[in-house]
């Protein structure tokens, strides 16, 4: 029954039955918890959906290919301006989708373009300086932007025929689209692509003699993750539906990499939970004292790396070994429902109408 | 012509700080191959020390040298109970946890000074200095000669004095180095007291200018990173002449380039490497690294 060598722990989840029922348990798990979770929570959801995206792609380039770049929450800034600007100017919200990963990849391209030529770590000296440029530079650009005063636009209202809330509409649509973006890197990690990352993360040396270039593959694993902060820029648009240059700033590009490192370097269900490590965490700090939260998320980070290399996933992972009864496979949606029945509003989020808008 | 001038001096003096935390920077990263991120966190740190002391009527000067103290013993302790247990590992794991230092740092002073901005009183008068013709500001010219003599001294004693030829023979192979009979463990935490006093000095330098805040030295951290890539990471001496180059041409097109202005300055060291990359990748100064397998 024990399918090969490599697999870990032989367990219920091998079962051709389990393989094949959990992800549509989960599927259908995951249509339904939107129609029966309260508003806030949905809300919740959302935002939690679209910065493990975003995590997801820091992960590519940095969990999976081993570069540093703490210029990630830039490219969701830019995706989401460029969904902003899309929306205001009444075009295609499709085209405005393909425009915010087009826009986010290209600015990816170029930069890492550059950034790779030096070895090391020269890839996280030049992205620092993203988050850093990025901010008045979108203040400068207020034609555009809006300046310092941001950006909204609203484009997320449920279309009459679903007859849906508001928040329920977001929150699907962030797992519909969220989704793909799992699916797709997951096979992308784990197949010829994810390799020779690994590779190049390893040792760049024996990349480079088994004619993997580490300059093409370092390009490549940063532009993917451009694309994919782009849309989780389209996301975040979607569910906050406000951007500012603060969207940006340093201290958030610090907190996604920290988000990433906690919830699990190289680790798809890591990108998750760092996901709900960036939207949570903030939240409870706020109620206990706001000015402590830089501090804690310092003394977390360094914890977790001292203690917990591997991050919340590894945790998640030898749980699972322990009892040997996982029960589904921590797939691409294996969503970290914390029911809060807290109000959020942290992270740079604006709080939509307090009032459940829709058509139910 | 007295504009020009003025902005190159000014120029000069900003460089001199980013040329002081990219030397830190520099220094740490030969002695144990990793990129600190906090550099510029923990000179921030000594600086609210030293203001914390004036505000209790210690006199400045008096401030600034318990402050450098403080931040010699801080940067070995970083390194002794944090930064040692990563140093041979993963770079990557070590440039995380000094962003996990970063933050740490920043949320203490933060927590403990608040984040509004304090004013730090200044080693040097506004005053301006009429030379040969043009006017400058004492200060500028004032910062630019400590950070020079700094760095004279630092290299004094890199090259003439046993201790930083016992730093030199660390930073260049530590297993021979300790075979030889050497403290390695001990001399990682001199070159990390160093680099934190040196930071600790462009800080105090730079604060009266740009008013005390916890993030007050993220963007020379940028600046200083940036004169690193320029400069090589080999190369002291490069580094610091790339710090002034950056400090001089934002300064100058701040004011002559109308779409760079004073907001968007922070973007010149990146075209500067962007352009630089394209045409030497090793950086102006830097060797070529050659990897063995």
């Amino acid at each position: 029954m024990a399918r090969a060598v490599d697999v870990p722990a032989p367990s219920l989840r091998q079962r051709p039955w389990v393989r094949r029922a959990a992800p549509l348990l989960l599927v259908v798990l995951l249509a339904v918890l939107p129609l029966v979770l309260p508003e806030s929570t949905n809300e919740t959801l959302a935002r939690i959906g679209v910065f493990a995206v975003a995590v997801l792609g820091l992960n590519v380039v940095m969990g999976y290919t081993g570069q540093v770049s703490l210029g990630q929450i830039f490219f969701l800034g830019l995706g989401a301006y460029i969904t902003g600007y899309g929306v205001q100017q009444d075009w295609n919200v499709v085209l405005v989708f393909l425009l915010a990963c087009l826009g986010a990849a290209l600015a990816g391209l170029v930069v890492a373009l550059a950034a790779a030529r030096l070895g090391g770590l020269a890839i996280a000296m030049v992205t620092i300086a993203l988050p850093i440029v990025g901010v008045p530079l979108a203040k400068r650009l207020s034609d555009y932007t809006g300046g310092s005063q941001g950006l909204s636009a609203r484009f997320a209202d449920a279309p009459e025929a679903t007859g849906l809330y508001d928040d329920q509409w977001q929150l699907y649509v962030v797992l519909v689209i969220g989704g793909i973006v799992f699916l797709l890197t997951r096979s992308l990690v784990r197949g010829k692509f994810g390799r020779a990352f690994a590779i190049v993360k390893g040792n760049e040396a024996v990349a480079a003699s088994m004619g993997i270039s580490p300059y093409r593959y370092k390009v490549l694993a940063f532009t993917i993750a451009s694309l994919i902060g782009g849309v989780s820029g389209f996301l975040y648009m979607f569910v906050i539906q406000y951007t500012s240059p603060e969207t940006m700033s340093f201290g958030h590009s610090i907190e996604l990499v920290a988000a990433m490192v906690i919830g699990g370097a190289g680790s798809i269900v890591g990108s998750l939970l760092g996901g709900a490590y960036y939207v949570l965490v903030p939240e409870l700090t706020n109620q206990v004292d706001s000015s402590l939260t830089a501090l804690l998320q310092g003394v977390v980070l360094l914890a977790v790396l001292f203690v917990l290399p591997g991050g919340l996933a590894s945790l998640v992972r030898r749980l699972g070994r322990g009892r040997r009864r996982l029960r589904a496979e921590p797939g691409p949606g294996a969503s970290p429902t914390t029911p809060l029945s807290t109000a959020g509003s942290a992270t740079a989020t604006e709080e939509p109408g307090t009032e459940r808008r829709g058509h139910a | 012509m007295g504009t020009f001038v003025q902005l190159v001096v000014d120029g000069l003096s900003a460089g001199s700080v980013y040329a002081a935390i990219a030397l830190a920077i520099v220094l740490v990263h030969s002695a144990t191959g990793l990129i600190n991120f906090a550099q510029g966190g923990m000179a921030v740190l000594s600086v609210y020390i030293a203001w914390w002391l004036t505000t209790r009527g210690v006199p400045l000067i008096v401030a600034l040298l318990v402050s450098i103290v403080f931040s010699i013993v801080f940067g070995a302790l970083v390194e002794r109970f944090l930064m040692r247990r990563f140093e041979r590992g993963d770079p990557d794991t070590a440039v995380v946890v000094t962003i996990g230092l970063l933050t740490l740092i920043t949320g203490v002073a933060g927590w403990l000074w608040t984040y509004n901005n304090q004013q730090f009183p200044s080693l040097f008068s506004l005053d301006t200095v009429s030379f040969l013709g043009v006017s400058v500001s004492q200060r500028s010219l004032g910062t630019t000669a400590v950070i020079v003599v700094v760095m004279v001294a630092l290299q004094a004693l890199f090259i003439g004095t046993k201790l930083g030829l016992a730093l030199r023979a660390v930073a260049n192979n530590p297993e021979s180095a300790a075979f030889s009979g050497l403290p390695v463990g001990r001399l990682l935490m001199v070159g990390w007291g160093l680099a934190a006093a040196l930071g600790a000095v462009a800080g105090a330098l730079v604060a009266p200018q740009l008013t005390l805040t916890p993030g007050m030295l993220d963007n020379a951290l940028v600046y200083a990173l940036a004169a690193v890539i320029l400069g090589g990471l080999t190369s002291p001496v490069g580094v610091v002449v790339a710090a002034w180059l950056i400090g001089v041409l934002e300064n100058l097109a701040a004011v002559y380039v109308p779409f760079i202005g004073y907001d968007l300055k922070v973007a010149v060291p990146f075209i500067l490497i962007f352009v630089v990359l394209l045409v030497r990748p090793q950086g102006l100064f830097g060797r070529k690294t050659v990897v063995r397998v």
